[in-house]
């Protein structure tokens, strides 16, 4: 048991974590960042591009993380699972456990224990899509540049391969996991959003036909990084995703799956439009919605730049029953066409389903003045002390509204600290 | 430039619709989810969205003479579906509620017959009225000796009261399906079809109840409306048979031959069928009650009269073998009521459907729109 202490705690080590940690650490607060992934970046490392300048999430991340590196005031801890947290405002105790990491500091990313290593599961950081080895390391802009040993993954002679491949002597297959206390006077909580089950739309055909995948795999798929090395092409067969339907709403604006909207749905779809587009010149993209949700002035821009390609067909009209050719592997998707008027089927090479954000903070336990919605959400008041949340664990947001909202989270946790210091 | 439309909502069909089951007609946002899951509706301008919007807005004309509410067979794979929760198939069921009223004549009477504060007085009136004229002939009353029910209701009597209050229900809900039908046809713009075949297509459509196969989510509604839908023929039968025997062949009941007699084991097949339907519809409502709600008052009305039918005279039968006539000849007496009910009511109650739903179908192969919609619509 070590203990720690720091103004700090922020739970959560993603887009929203991590500028709230660096926003208060230069204004002169000590930081600690618990991440429960052996790496941060969270949801936004996994995507190939922000709207709506589709400029890469390096943009925002990488200064972040070096920002993380150099600055003193923060601490921060991946594989870390909070257990508990006690006190109140100006004076908690997080308790985390920390899962061993099975590779030690003296890594230097060589890949010479993944090469080693005989294991491959499903790679979970790329949707399932291709596999990794049970030593690894997820892209090669991960942080830390550490890589991790997932000892779950692990059978038979599990770790002498990566042992011996490894010249610098950082594999260690008997560390132990390693609880925390960390003393700090307000927490901000960060632990954002997951996709929402597809599987669980049952009329939408994911996890039947294989060319149906999520928007979060279509980020994977066009990432340079990604399976495919940004190739979009459906994984039935590998052919290029030429003619691909978006459909909006998968599960979200539905009480039978997430009453809420997701709000970032509609354009991230339009954005996967253009990845489709600019990729394949002989594309076509179809659009499948009830209503398009692009609030604001730069985001209605955005639409109506893609409104200006006819090959990026709106339709109006919620998918909800999806089939597949099975002798071509195309999906077929089905529709009414509200304003054409009748029901149309609709042939093509990949399916994405727009799938919401489901919260995660009912995963954490947390202290009973915390309440959550309906919807899975946290409640913070206006009158809530010490415990603050940004992101997705308050709302459905993008990545800017995340980071502005951290911004604001940084302060008011540096007023309780400020004030009760 | 386009000419402006103005819309003229009548707010009090949309109030009319909601009392009538349709409460969570407003809850509807357009989503078409409804249409696309709807195994039966035509790919064509296919239902229930639209008809959600209309109700919506008040826009009562355009159901006039809309086949599509009754192609609806209340699968409630949309209400299923839906992901607001705005139950199309339950406000598909009050829209037709309102055209019963629109088609079945005196209106007055369908929202008598359906009001839920006057469910005492539909069988009360009914009562008293074979009470009096079962009196006048001088046969109401408890009978000693063998349970014999023509001592207390006789042949003659049955004949005079029944067949007329059946060939009104018949009358009045022929007379609505025609007026439907013209309406039908102006509606939608159709002149001339090719009936004879459209009704032989339609009654083997009914026969195979092959529409009700195409349900997903209450797929026991198929064997429920089968049972039910059977069980009135076999008693048709029944009866049918025990007018040929007694009117025609100037035989007298018990017929002679026991219970191998078709009259007989038409009744009693009638009979198993029509209990073992009800429990299972009632079940299966129960069932899936909380994703598609147990249905409106105008449903279970109409499950109740058929229920009292199969289950007061599978009794009567049981206690006239049993020879109990102090209660033999008052469950007797329920009978009668609930069958006279059921016939004075059938253009009035939910089972005017099988005029106006039977009516929807044929047209729909009439006009030539269920064939157009088959296998449209791949793009």
């Amino acid at each position: 048991m070590s203990e720690h202490e720091s103004n700090i705690v922020v739970i959560g080590g993603g887009i929203s974590g991590l500028t709230t940690a660096t926003e208060a650490a230069e204004a002169g607060y000590t930081v600690t960042v618990l991440e429960k992934d052996p790496f941060l970046g969270g949801r936004v490392g996994r995507m190939n591009k922000y709207f709506p300048k589709l400029c890469p999430p390096v943009c925002g991340l990488e200064i972040n993380y070096r920002r993380v590196k150099f600055n003193p005031r923060i601490s921060y801890y991946t594989m870390a699972d909070v257990e508990k947290i006690s006190g109140n405002a100006g004076n908690y105790e997080v308790s985390v456990k920390l899962r061993p990491r099975h590779v030690n500091d003296k890594c230097t990313g060589c890949n010479a224990c993944t090469e080693a290593c005989p294991v491959e599961v499903p790679n979970e950081y790329n949707a399932g899509l291709n596999k990794r080895k049970a030593a690894y390391i997820t892209t090669e802009q991960a942080f830390p540049f550490q890589y991790v040993i997932d000892k779950a993954a692990c059978t038979g002679d599990c770790g002498t391969k990566c042992r011996e491949a490894c010249k610098y002597d950082a594999v260690d297959m008997e560390m132990q996991p390693q609880s925390l206390k960390i003393k700090a006077g307000s927490i901000v909580l960060a632990t954002g959003w997951k996709p929402y089950d597809a599987k669980k739309i049952d009329n939408l055909g994911f996890g039947r036909y294989r060319n149906v995948i999520t928007n979060v795999m279509m980020e994977r798929l066009a990432s340079k990084n990604g399976p495919t090395g940004g190739q979009i092409t459906r994984p039935s067969d590998g052919k290029e995703a030429k003619r691909v339907a978006f459909v909006q709403c998968a599960g979200s604006r539905d009480e039978n799956h997430l009453a809420f909207c997701s709000a970032v749905c509609c354009l991230a779809s339009l954005k996967q439009a253009t990845y489709v587009r600019e990729q394949y010149p002989d594309s076509e993209a179809y659009f499948f919605y009830i209503d398009i949700r692009t609030p604001g002035t730069s985001y209605e821009r955005f639409l109506n730049k893609i409104k200006e390609d006819d090959k990026v067909r709106m339709i109006k009209g919620k998918v909800a029953k999806v089939s597949e050719d099975p002798a071509t592997g195309d999906v077929i998707v089905e529709v009414e066409d509200i304003f054409a008027g009748g029901k149309s089927r609709v042939a093509v090479d990949l399916c994405v389903l727009a799938t919401g954000m489901e919260p995660t903070i009912s995963e954490l336990r947390l202290p009973s003045d915390i309440k959550i919605n309906e919807n899975g959400f946290a409640v913070i008041g206006k009158d809530q002390k010490g415990i603050y949340a940004v992101g997705c664990v308050k709302d459905p947001v993008d990545v800017a509204k995340s980071v502005q909202g951290a911004t604001g989270a940084a302060l008011k946790a540096i007023q309780t600290v400020g004030r009760l210091a | 430039m386009s000419e402006a439309t103005v819309v003229k909502p009548d707010l009090d069909f949309v109030k009319e619709v909601i009392a009538a089951g349709g409460e969570s007609l407003k809850k509807c946002y357009q989503c078409a989810t409804c249409s696309v899951v709807c195994n039966v509706t035509p790919d064509e301008n296919p239902f229930p969205r639209k008809e959600m919007v209309w109700a919506q807005w008040g826009l009562k004309e355009k159901f006039q003479g809309n086949p599509d509410v009754w192609l609806c067979h209340q699968c409630n794979d949309c209400t299923a579906y839906c992901p607001r929760g705005a139950k199309p198939g339950e406000v598909l069921g009050a829209i037709r509620k309102q055209a019963i009223k629109q088609y079945s004549a005196p209106a007055a009477l369908v929202d008598i017959v359906n009001n839920k504060k006057l469910l005492p007085l539909i069988f009360i009136v009914p009562a008293v009225l074979l009470a009096l004229l079962l009196s006048v002939a001088g046969t109401f009353g408890i009978h000693e000796g063998e349970v014999v029910y023509s001592k207390f209701a006789s042949i003659l009597f049955l004949q005079v009261v029944f067949t007329p209050a059946l060939i009104f229900g018949l009358a009045v809900g022929v007379l609505g399906v025609k007026k439907f039908w013209d309406d039908m046809k102006k509606a939608n713009n159709v002149q001339s079809g090719d009936l004879k075949a459209s009704i032989i297509a339609t009654a083997k459509d009914i026969a195979g109840h092959q529409k009700f196969k195409t349900c997903d989510v209450s797929g026991d509604r198929y064997t429920s409306h089968l049972l039910v839908f059977y069980s009135f023929v076999a008693l048709g039968i029944a009866t049918a048979l025990g007018v040929l025997y007694i009117d025609i062949l100037g035989l007298e009941s018990p017929f002679g031959f026991g219970y191998g007699t078709p009259v007989k084991l038409f009744g009693l097949i009638g009979a198993v069928a029509i209990l073992a339907g009800t429990i299972l519809m009632m079940s299966s409502r129960f069932k899936n009650e909380e994703k598609l709600g147990a249905g409106s008052y105008y449903d279970w009305l109409l499950i109740g009269i058929v229920g009292t039918v199969g289950l007061s005279g599978a009794l009567s039968w049981l206690l006239r073998l049993g020879g109990a006539a102090s209660v033999a000849y008052p469950v007797y007496f329920i009978h009668l009521v609930a069958v006279f009910s059921l016939f004075i009511y059938l253009p009035y109650s939910k089972l005017a459907h099988l005029f106006y739903r039977s009516a929807a179908m044929c047209f729909n192969k009439y006009s030539g729109r269920e064939a157009q919609s088959q296998g449209a619509g791949q793009s």
